[in-house]
C-alpha cells in the first residue's frame, strides 16, 4: 500500500498505542478540549437542547412556574400550618367567624366554607396533582416505550398483536374505563394513579412505534450497518436517540392531560378522599357556593389551568429544542 | 490464483421473493477487482447496480432477498458464507461504503467528530479521545477547512458537498481495501460533483483502495474508472476496460447509453437519441435477451434465446448474440425495421 506522504492515516494505523497528542501539536487543538468534547455525545446533545430551550421565553416562564409550584408543594407541610393554619382540620367552634373570609395577608386566597385557608389547600392540592401527573405518566411511558419498541423493532406478528391490543384499549371510553378500574380497586390516590397510568400507554406506544419505524428507514441507519455496527448498537445508538424526542415531548404534554383527568376523577369523588385537599375535590366542594362564593372554585380552577398550560408550553418548547434541524 | 484477487464476484445471483413474484434483482453478475483499481458500474435506474453492491456487503435483508447462486470472494474468502460477526468486521473496515444522499446519511443527533470516530472505535478499538483526534485529521484530509472546530458541529451545519466529504472521511477512516461509492455525486450540484470525484481519486492514490463506483453518468466513468461493467435488468451486458468500452462498445445497450449523452461539440441540429421505452420490470423480465424489446437491432433469436456472455477480445465481452460480428458496431450497424404492431406495443 504505497503512501508517499506522512498522512496520519498510516501512522495511526501502524501504531495504535502511540499518543495521538503529537499529531496535534501542529494543529494546536488543546487536548483537554478534545477530551472534553469527545466525551459522551448524547450529553452534549442534551446540553445543546437545554440551551435552545432556555432561549424560548414561554417555556422558561412555564418552567419557572412549575419549579415554584413543585417547591411549594414539596415544602408545604413545613410552613402551611404555621402561617395559614391546618388545611385539613377545621376548628368547628369558630367556624362562623373564619368561613368565607375575603383575601387578606393572613389568608391570601381567603377561606372556604369550613374556614380552612384556600391558599394552603391549593398548595396541598398541587402535591396530589403533580404526584399523580408525574407517576401516572411515568407508568404510561414505561409501558408505552416497551410495547412501542417491541412493536417497531420486530414488526410482523408481534407488531400486529401489540397494535391490536392498543386498538382495543383505545376503543373504550377513557374516563369510563378509569372509573371501572378505580371502583374495582377502591377509591383513593393509589387506584387513581394506577388506573391513569395503565390506561395512558396506548398513545405513547403508538407514537414511539411510528417514531422507530420512521427512524429505521433513515439512510444513516443503513450507513451504520455498512459501517459494521451490530444490531444492538444500531438500536441503542442510532435509532433510540432519534426516536426518543417525540416521546419526551408527548410525555411532558400528557402530564397536563393526566392532571386534568385526576381533577375530573376527584371532582367525581373517586380520587383522593377528603379532608386531603385536591384541586378536583376543591371544585367539587365549591359546587354549592358557585353563585355566592365564586372564589372557592376560581382559585383551584386557576391552579389547574395554569399547571396544565405550563406543561403544554414546556412540551412545546421541548419539541422545538429537541429538533436539531429547526434550531440554529 | 483466486486468493490474489482482492474481490471476485462470481456469477452472483440474488432474487427478492415478494408477494407479487420473484424480482430478479441480480442475475449472474461477475467481475474482478484488484487493489487500487476503479470499477465503474453503469446502468439505468433499477438495473441492479446498487443491489449488487448491497448484496456484496450483505446489507440486503434476507428475506425477502435470497442469494440463489454464485459467490463473492474477498481475498479468497467468501463474504456470503461468513457469520454475521465476521462480515461486521469487514464492513466499514476492509470494505466501506459511501451512500448516494449525504443529506440523510449522517445521524442528526451526533456531532460530526463522533460519527467519524465511530468506525475507528468499532474496528480499531481506539479510545474515544484518540478516535476524536483522528477525526480531526480525517476531516482535514477530505479538505474541510478549520477541522478542529468543525468536528464539533452537527450534520445540519454542513452543506451537501461538505457532508459527502464527511461521509468519505468516515468510509476511509480505517483505510479500507475497497470503497463502494453508490452514486456519490448524484445528489450534489455539478461543480461540487467534480470536487468530490477529484477528492476520491486523490485519496485512492494515497490509501491505495480499490473503488467500485456505481453511477449512471458515463462521463464520470470515462474519467475515473479503469474497468466498466454495464448492467441491464439485473444482468451484466458488457464488461471491459474503459478504452475498450468507449472506443469499441459491443452491446447495443451500451451504444444506446452513449447515443443518449449530449455532446458539446456537435452542431445544434443533431438530436439526442434516447433509448426508447422503459427498463423492464424485474418480476417479468422479457424472454431471451432482456433488452430485445427496446433494441433497434433485435432479430427473432433475441426474443427466444438468452445470449451468453462471451469474451470478444482481451477481457472485453458482452451478452449479445451478435457482439463482435463483422459490421455489428456502433457506427455501422443498421436498425432492423420494426413491424408497426410491435412499435405500438412499446
Amino acid at each position: 500500500m504505497p503512501i508517499d506522504d506522512k498522512t496520519l492515516v498510516e501512522s495511526a494505523r501502524e501504531d495504535d498505542s502511540a499518543p495521538i497528542g503529537h499529531h496535534l501539536e501542529t494543529g494546536g487543538t488543546p487536548l483537554d478540549q478534545v477530551a472534553a468534547e469527545s466525551g459522551e455525545g448524547s450529553r452534549t446533545l442534551w446540553s445543546d437542547a437545554l440551551r435552545r430551550l432556555l432561549r424560548n421565553k414561554l417555556a422558561v416562564i412555564a418552567m419557572a412556574y412549575l419549579v415554584l409550584v413543585t417547591l411549594l408543594a414539596i415544602t408545604a407541610p413545613l410552613w402551611t400550618k404555621q402561617l395559614f393554619g391546618d388545611p385539613m382540620y377545621a376548628d368547628t367552634t369558630k367556624i362562623m367567624q373564619t368561613r368565607f373570609l375575603p383575601p387578606s395577608l393572613a389568608h391570601p386566597m381567603g377561606t372556604d366554607d369550613l374556614g380552612l385557608d384556600t391558599f394552603a389547600r391549593v398548595v396541598y392540592g398541587a402535591r396530589i396533582s403533580l404526584m399523580v401527573g408525574l407517576l401516572a405518566t411515568a407508568i404510561s411511558v414505561i409501558i408505552g416505550i416497551v410495547l412501542g419498541a417491541v412493536s417497531g423493532f420486530y414488526g410482523g406478528i408481534t407488531d400486529s398483536v401489540v397494535m391490536r391490543l392498543t386498538d382495543v384499549f383505545l376503543a373504550f371510553p377513557y374516563i369510563l374505563l378509569a372509573i371501572l378500574l378505580i371502583s374495582l380497586m377502591g377509591m383513593g390516590l393509589g387506584p387513581v394513579l394506577v388506573a391513569i397510568g395503565i390506561l395512558g400507554w396506548t398513545t405513547i406506544a403508538r407514537v414511539f412505534r411510528s417514531s422507530i419505524l420512521s427512524v429505521k428507514q433513515n439512510d444513516y441507519v443503513e450507513a451504520a450497518r455498512a459501517m459494521g455496527a451490530s444490531d444492538l448498537r444500531i438500536m441503542v445508538r442510532h435509532i433510540l436517540p432519534n426516536a426518543l424526542a417525540p416521546i419526551i415531548v408527548y410525555a411532558t404534554m400528557s402530564i397536563g392531560g393526566v392532571i386534568l383527568t385526576e381533577a375530573a376523577l376527584s371532582f367525581l369523588g373517586l380520587g383522593v378522599q377528603p379532608p386531603t385537599p385536591s384541586w378536583g375535590g376543591m371544585l367539587n366542594e365549591a359546587q354549592s357556593y358557585v353563585v355566592t362564593q365564586p372564589a372557592l372554585f376560581i382559585w383551584p380552577g386557576i391552579a389547574i389551568i395554569m399547571t396544565v398550560l405550563a406543561f403544554v408550553l414546556l412540551g412545546d418548547g421541548l419539541r422545538d429544542a429537541l429538533d436539531v434541524k429547526v434550531s440554529e | 490464483m483466486a486468493d490474489d484477487k482482492l474481490l471476485v464476484v462470481d456469477n452472483l445471483t440474488m432474487y427478492f421473493h415478494t408477494r407479487d413474484g420473484v424480482v430478479k434483482a441480480v442475475d449472474g453478475v461477475s467481475y474482478e477487482l484488484n487493489s487500487g483499481e476503479t470499477l465503474g458500474v453503469v446502468g439505468e435506474s433499477g438495473s441492479g447496480k446498487s443491489v449488487t453492491a448491497l448484496t456484496i456487503m450483505r446489507l440486503i435483508p434476507m428475506p425477502p432477498g435470497r442469494v440463489e447462486g454464485g459467490d463473492v470472494l474477498f481475498r479468497g474468502e467468501s463474504l456470503l458464507k461468513m457469520s454475521d460477526n465476521e462480515i461486521r468486521k469487514i464492513r466499514g473496515n476492509r470494505i466501506a461504503m459511501v451512500f448516494q444522499d449525504p443529506m440523510t446519511s449522517l445521524n442528526p443527533v451526533y456531532r460530526i467528530g463522533r460519527q467519524i470516530a465511530e468506525p475507528l472505535i468499532l474496528h480499531k478499538g481506539m479510545s474515544k479521545r484518540d478516535a476524536w483526534a483522528r477525526a480531526v485529521e480525517l476531516l482535514d484530509l477530505v479538505g474541510i477547512p478549520h477541522p478542529e472546530s468543525r468536528v464539533k458541529d452537527y450534520p445540519h451545519q454542513f452543506s451537501g458537498g461538505m457532508r459527502q466529504r464527511v461521509m468519505i472521511a468516515m468510509a476511509l477512516a480505517n483505510d479500507p481495501d475497497i470503497l463502494i461509492a453508490d452514486e456519490p455525486t448524484t445528489a450534489l450540484d455539478v461543480t461540487i460533483q467534480a470536487q468530490i470525484l477529484e477528492l476520491m481519486e486523490e485519496l485512492q492514490k494515497r490509501i491505495g483502495s480499490a473503488i467500485i463506483l456505481i453511477t449512471h453518468d458515463l462521463g464520470v466513468v470515462a474519467d475515473m474508472a479503469d474497468n466498466v461493467l454495464v448492467m441491464y435488468a439485473g444482468r451484466p451486458v458488457e464488461y471491459g476496460s474503459v478504452d475498450q468500452l468507449f472506443y469499441r462498445p459491443l452491446h447495443p445497450y451500451t451504444w444506446g447509453l452513449m447515443d443518449s449523452l449530449p455532446e458539446y461539440d456537435v452542431d445544434e441540429k443533431s438530436k439526442l437519441c434516447p433509448i426508447k421505452g422503459q427498463p423492464p420490470s424485474l418480476i417479468n423480465v422479457p424472454s431471451g435477451c432482456s433488452f430485445h424489446p427496446r433494441c433497434p437491432f433485435a432479430q427473432p433469436v433475441c426474443s427466444t434465446d438468452v445470449p451468453e456472455y462471451r469474451i470478444i477480445e482481451g477481457g472485453h465481452g458482452a451478452a449479445c448474440h451478435f457482439a463482435g460480428d463483422p459490421g455489428f458496431t456502433r457506427a455501422e450497424a443498421s436498425p432492423v425495421p420494426v413491424p408497426a404492431a410491435e412499435e405500438v406495443a412499446w
